[in-house]
C-alpha cells in the first residue's frame, strides 16, 4: 500500500485543524458522511431488507415533498408547537418573574407547580382529546402544558438567582417597583428565560411527534403512523424522521439568534 | 417645619460641620445566630470620620470589617448602638451613601453610560448628560460609553463602579475591597487613580481592605480591627503626603506597626 497519500491527508488535517472552515464545517460535516456510510454498511450486510438505505430514504423525502404532504404536514405541526409555545411563553414567563421576586407567590405556587411538572405532557393526551378532541386544538394544549413548566420553572430560577450586589446596587440607588422590575430583575433574569425558551422549544418539538402519532390526523408524527401503518413504508418513516430533525435544529438556530442581543449576551459568557 | 426655619436649620449645620465629624459609629455591635452559636462579628466599635477624610478599615479575613460597612450601607442593622451620617441614623439603603463592591455591582446588561446614569435618573435630561460625561470623563472611560462591562477589563469595570458612585455626589463612598479581583499591577494603578479622584472630588470614603500596603498607600487613618470578635486595635494616623513614597522609613515604621497589631512578626 502506498503510504505517501495518507502522509499528504494527515498533513492537510494538521494544518487546517484549528482553521474555522475545518472546525466548523468540514469535521462535523466529515462526521455525519461516517455515520450515513455506517448506516449504509448496516443496511448492505447486517439488517433486512425492510430497513431503508441512506438513498432509499432520501428519496422518500422527494417522494413526500411530491404529494404535498411534507408542507401540509410540518405546516400543522409548527402550528400547533408556535401556538402551544407562544400562549405558554405569554403566561409562563410573567408567571415565573411573580412567582420567583415575591416570597408569598413562591410560598403558594411552587409547591403546585414542582407537583404538576413531573407529569408527561403525553400522560395528558387522553384529556386533550377529550376537551379538545382529534385536532389542532389538543395538540397546541399539549405543547402549552409541555413547554409552560420549561417556560415557567427557568423564569421562576433566573430571578432567585439574580445576584446580591446587583440587588443591593439596584436598592443603593433607590430602584423600586416597576423602575427596579425593568432596569434589574426584568435584564438580570433575561439570559435565562432565553435558555429556558429554548428549552422548552426543544421539548415541545419532541411532544409534538408523540401526541400527533396518538391522538391527532395530520402533522409529522401522524405522517409516521400513516407510513408504518398503510403499508409499512419505512422509507417514508425515515424521511419523516429526518425532517423532524432538520426542522428541530432550524428551530433551535431561529430561538438562539436572541442570544445575540447585547442586553443578554454577558449571560452566556464563560467566567 | 417652616420654610424660615429649615434655612436657619441647614445653615446651622453648615457652621457645625466644620467641626462635626461625617460618620459616626457608636458602640456598634452585631451578632450573627447560627444553628449551634451565636456569633459575634462586632464588639463596641466607636469611630468618627470627618468629612472629606479617607478611612481605611483593616483587619484579618473575618473580622468583620464588610459587615460593619454592611450595616453602614443600611444593608444590614446593628444589635446596639448606632451608625450616623450628618447626625441621621441609618436605617436604610440611600444614594447618598454608596458602595462600590468587589464582585462588580454595575449591570452588566447596560452599557457604561447607562451604568454610570443610573443614579441620574431624576435629572433633568441635560444635566444628565452632562453629569454622565464629566463622571465618566474623571475615571478616564472617555471613548467607552457605549461598551458593555464584558467588554472591559477588570480594572475598567471598577471604574465604572467608581463613576456610578461618584455621579450621585454622595455624601459618603464605601468601598468593600474593590480592587481585590484585580492584578496587582492594575491594582497599583486603581489606587494612584483613586486617589487622583478622591482629591479633585473630596468625597467621604470609608475603604476596607485586608491588603497592608494598600491601607497605607491610601488612607490618612487606618482603622485596625481585631479578630473576631472585630473590635477597634488602633487607630493608626497616616501623616504622609500623596503620592506616597513608598520607600520612606516613615512609610516603613507604619507598615512594621500595623503589621504587629495584626499580630503578623516575619513581614520582611
Amino acid at each position: 500500500m502506498n503510504i505517501y497519500p495518507w502522509i499528504g491527508l494527515a498533513v492537510a488535517v494538521l494544518t487546517l485543524w484549528k482553521c474555522q472552515v475545518f472546525t466548523k464545517v468540514i469535521l462535523p460535516a466529515a462526521v455525519g458522511l461516517v455515520v450515513i456510510c455506517l448506516w449504509q454498511l448496516a443496511c448492505d450486510h447486517f439488517l433486512s431488507d425492510t430497513n431503508p438505505t441512506p438513498g432509499q430514504t432520501l428519496a422518500a423525502i422527494f417522494e413526500i415533498d411530491d404529494n404535498g404532504r411534507l408542507w401540509s404536514d410540518a405546516a400543522a405541526s409548527l402550528f400547533r408547537v408556535t401556538w402551544g409555545f407562544f400562549l405558554a411563553a405569554l403566561v409562563g414567563i410573567p408567571l415565573g418573574l411573580w412567582v420567583g421576586w415575591t416570597t408569598r407567590g413562591f410560598q403558594a405556587l411552587n409547591p403546585i407547580i414542582q407537583a404538576l411538572r413531573p407529569i408527561s405532557p403525553i400522560a395528558w393526551i387522553p384529556f386533550a382529546i377529550l376537551w379538545f378532541g382529534i385536532g389542532d386544538g389538543a395538540g397546541i394544549f399539549l405543547i402549552f402544558y409541555a413547554s409552560f413548566f420549561p417556560i415557567t420553572v427557568g423564569t421562576m430560577a433566573a430571578v432567585r438567582n439574580i445576584s446580591m450586589v446587583h440587588q443591593r446596587s439596584a436598592l443603593n440607588f433607590g430602584l423600586t417597583g416597576f423602575e427596579l422590575f425593568r432596569r434589574v430583575v426584568l435584564p438580570a433574569a433575561l439570559p435565562q428565560i432565553i435558555t429556558s425558551m429554548r428549552i422548552a422549544l426543544g421539548v415541545a418539538w419532541l411532544v409534538i411527534v408523540a401526541a400527533e402519532m396518538v391522538g391527532m390526523d395530520s402533522g409529522l408524527g401522524y405522517l409516521i403512523n400513516d407510513a408504518r401503518n398503510m403499508g409499512r413504508r419505512y422509507d417514508l418513516v425515515a424521511a419523516t424522521m429526518v425532517i423532524i430533525g432538520a426542522i428541530g435544529i432550524v428551530l433551535d438556530l431561529l430561538i438562539r439568534k436572541f442570544e445575540d442581543f447585547d442586553e443578554v449576551r454577558w449571560g452566556y459568557v464563560k467566567r | 417645619m417652616s420654610p424660615s426655619d429649615k434655612t436657619v436649620e441647614s445653615e446651622y449645620e453648615n457652621v457645625n460641620e466644620m467641626v462635626q465629624p461625617k460618620v459616626v459609629f457608636r458602640n456598634v455591635s452585631k451578632t450573627f445566630k447560627k444553628k449551634n452559636e451565636d456569633l459575634c462579628v462586632l464588639q463596641d466599635v466607636d469611630l468618627d470620620v470627618a468629612p472629606g477624610e479617607f478611612v481605611c478599615l483593616l483587619g484579618p479575613s473575618g473580622c468583620g470589617k464588610s459587615t460593619l460597612l454592611n450595616i453602614a450601607g443600611g444593608f444590614e442593622q446593628t444589635d446596639t448602638g448606632s451608625i450616623t451620617i450628618d447626625g441621621q441614623e441609618i436605617t436604610e439603603p440611600s444614594d447618598r451613601r454608596v458602595f462600590v463592591f468587589q464582585e462588580y455591582g454595575i449591570f452588566p446588561w447596560a452599557s457604561v453610560w447607562d451604568n454610570v446614569c443610573l443614579g441620574l435618573r431624576k435629572l433633568p435630561k441635560e444635566e444628565q448628560k452632562r453629569v454622565a460625561q464629566e463622571t465618566i470623563d474623571l475615571v478616564g472611560l472617555k471613548g467607552f460609553e457605549k461598551a458593555y462591562p464584558m467588554e472591559l477589563s477588570g480594572g475598567m469595570k471598577q471604574r465604572v463602579e467608581v463613576a456610578r458612585a461618584l455621579a450621585v455626589k454622595p455624601d459618603v463612598i464605601f468601598m468593600d475591597e474593590p480592587f481585590g479581583a484585580l492584578d496587582s499591577l492594575t491594582r497599583l494603578t486603581m489606587r494612584s487613580e483613586l486617589i487622583r479622584i478622591w482629591k479633585q472630588e473630596k468625597p467621604t470614603i470609608l475603604f476596607v481592605t485586608h491588603d497592608v500596603d494598600e491601607s497605607i498607600q491610601l488612607a490618612d487613618r487606618v482603622v485596625v480591627l481585631t479578630e473576631r470578635p472585630g473590635r477597634i486595635a488602633r487607630v493608626v494616623d497616616v501623616d504622609l503626603p500623596h503620592p506616597r513614597d513608598l520607600a520612606s522609613p516613615e512609610y516603613a515604621r507604619i507598615k512594621g506597626e500595623l503589621y504587629e497589631l495584626l499580630g503578623v512578626r516575619d513581614w520582611g
